[in-house]
């Protein structure tokens, strides 16, 4: 493995989606709906809006009050403010990587047959396994990144418009740092590799994207539904998540690997 | 019609050597028992239709696509698809593909510099000159997507030459280009040929600069190598017909009743610029023609055997025989 060459590709790919607005896009309206408004939207009504707590019906109420801290406990704005902050946006966060990913894989080896600028690349020096591996990282990195920035936003946004209401900064937790550092990386690859698998058997980006998602969706949607849930448990339930999530990237990456032929992409080529 | 491999020097050692190749896609065959023989340093010529099957071997040639069956394939000494790995970082491949359009002129070279090996300074450097050589100096900073179409060739080309290969196939290089940029092009495929002993594989429908550059072509119809050899020697087994051109003054006339009577002609005709063609029986007759035509009391500017062209060849070998001087008379 030549990690020059990866690197070089990784980059060209990298810049290339950076300066598409096709892509950059969704990859700013998005997040910026997810990660900035509705924290500040709904921290902001729980500070200004004294009944918004009580409106929020038995979900805050039926909480396990063992998740949350005592100084959680002290009044219902306090309770929701923890829930909605701690509890129900860890699910949202779980999709800013995977829409990031999936859009830049998809546009990565199916994006490059739809351009005619893919058989170029296969005719140089660069091995199947680098050409993968390269597209994968060029999807992986900006992915993880961008969520790390976005957390980082998060907890910025919780900590002016939250610790005023908490009476202390409260946010991240460590399931959240578990969540971040662990299990976010790990279903973020087991993603991408979906998507560049079915990219290069895909006709174009949008196909790609399509069925990229149509594969990606209900598998994130499962995980995201019970990332609520998951955040209540231990952080060692986390750990452990990420490390069969990360079982099964192994194995993906090495089906991947294994399974792509540049003569079987070239057949696809007219 | 030969079918014989295409044989340069052949105690060089072989830059190409293909037996037997052959390439179906589903029902459709697109290559049928392929051979070709290329020495290093040779400028060959691959001439064939839309559809020949030109693309298609190029692929096979790089192990981006694999024969449905082949005897022999091997390119620079190694083995193909085995030694593909192998084989990649000596080749060079400008084809119908496209450049990164969002990207620079000079950041699309260092990218396959980069691929090839090179440092991201000696990369640099290797673009620039490449830009240079090619006249884009002033563009390198510019995204290729706002090149014009034979700025965008030059591109390409200058990407294929960016890490120094020995082996250099082109796919229709001088498309897009104007007449000039063509000529400099061939001068350059000429010297670098000449100078590196850089192989090049060309693939082209341009048949009057594949007779001026290539020392070797070979013609691709339906999948099969109908002709090959020196341009010279493939026109003159396509073409086998043998003419004389006889160029009066210009206040001269030739009559083409006294020309047809001379020994060993079959036949004359007038052409648009007042010469007349003369056909001979075959190729021992000239001299003699030569000579009679010479002793007639007529001021000539010149009389003298037209050999057939590439293009002419070409034409016979694709059918297209109506298009080739004197055909169908």
């Amino acid at each position: 493995m030549d990690w020059g060459r990866v690197r070089a590709v990784m980059g060209k790919d990298v810049r290339e989606a950076l300066s598409n607005p096709q892509i950059v896009m969704p990859l700013i309206v998005v997040p910026l709906v997810i990660v900035v408004g509705y924290p500040i939207i709904y921290l902001l009504a729980l500070r200004l809006t004294p009944g918004a707590a009580s409106g929020l019906g038995g979900f805050i109420g039926d909480f396990p009050r063992s998740a949350l801290p005592s100084f959680a406990l002290a009044n219902t704005a306090r309770r929701a403010a923890y829930v909605g902050v701690v509890y129900l946006f860890a699910g949202f966060f779980l999709l800013v990587p995977v829409m990031v990913s999936t859009v830049i894989a998809a546009n990565s080896l199916a994006g490059e047959k739809e351009r005619r600028t893919l058989e170029g690349l296969l005719y140089t020096p660069l091995s199947d396994a680098e050409l993968v591996v390269a597209k994968i990282g060029s999807s992986f990195l900006p992915a993880l990144g961008f969520t790390w920035i976005c957390f980082a936003i998060y907890t910025a946004i919780i900590a002016v418009f939250g610790a005023p209401l908490m009476g202390r900064v409260f946010f991240p937790t460590l399931n959240w740092w578990a969540l971040m550092l662990l299990l976010l990386p790990a279903t973020s690859l087991l993603v991408i590799s979906i998507v560049v698998m079915v990219s290069a058997k895909a006709r174009g980006f949008q196909e790609a994207n399509a069925i990229g998602g149509a594969i990606v969706l209900p598998l994130i949607g499962v995980v995201a539904a019970q990332a609520s849930g998951l955040m209540v448990l231990s952080t060692t339930v986390i750990v452990v998540a990420a490390a069969v999530f990360a079982l099964a990237d192994v194995v993906m990456l090495r089906v991947i690997v294994r399974s792509f032929r540049r003569a079987r992409v070239v057949s696809y080529l007219s | 019609m030969s079918s014989d491999p295409v044989r340069a020097d052949i105690g060089d050692s072989l830059a190409i050597e293909v037996k037997g190749l052959t390439r179906s896609f589903g029902a459709v065959s697109a290559l049928d028992g392929v051979d070709l023989e290329i020495a290093r340093g040779t400028v060959f010529g691959l001439l064939g239709p839309n559809g020949a099957g030109k693309t298609t071997t190029v692929r096979i040639l790089n192990g981006v696509l694999e024969a449905t069956a082949v005897e022999c394939l091997r390119v620079l000494g190694h083995d193909l698809p085995r030694d593909a790995a192998a084989v990649r970082p000596l080749v060079g491949v400008q084809t119908d593909t496209s450049l990164y359009d969002r990207m620079s002129a000079l950041d699309n070279l260092v990218l396959f510099g980069r691929l090839y090996g090179a440092t991201r300074g000696a990369a640099r450097g290797k673009a620039e000159a490449l830009l240079a050589m090619f006249g884009l100096t002033d563009r390198a900073g510019d995204r290729a997507g706002t090149f014009s179409k034979g700025m965008r060739q030059k591109l390409l080309l200058a990407r294929a030459l960016v890490g120094d290969p020995e082996l250099v196939y082109l796919d229709e290089p001088t498309a897009g280009l104007d007449p000039e940029a063509s000529h400099e092009l061939m001068v350059h495929i000429r010297t670098m040929s000449e100078r590196d002993h850089t192989t090049f594989f060309i693939a082209s429908h341009r048949l009057d600069e594949m007779e001026e550059v290539c020392s070797q072509v070979a013609v691709l119809v339906d999948g099969r190598i109908r002709e090959c050899g020196s341009p010279a020697e493939v026109a003159r087994r396509a073409v086998p017909r043998v003419l004389v051109r006889v160029a009066p003054a210009p206040d001269a006339m030739v009559r083409p009743e006294v020309l047809r009577g001379l020994p060993g002609v079959v036949d004359t005709s007038v052409q648009q610029d007042g010469s007349v063609l003369l056909e001979a029986a075959g190729s021992s007759d000239v001299p003699r023609i030569v000579k009679a035509v010479a002793a007639l009391p007529v001021d000539l500017l010149g009389v003298g055997e037209e050999p057939p062209t590439l293009a002419e060849a070409y034409l016979t070998l694709v059918g297209a025989t109506d298009m080739v001087r004197g055909g169908g008379s």
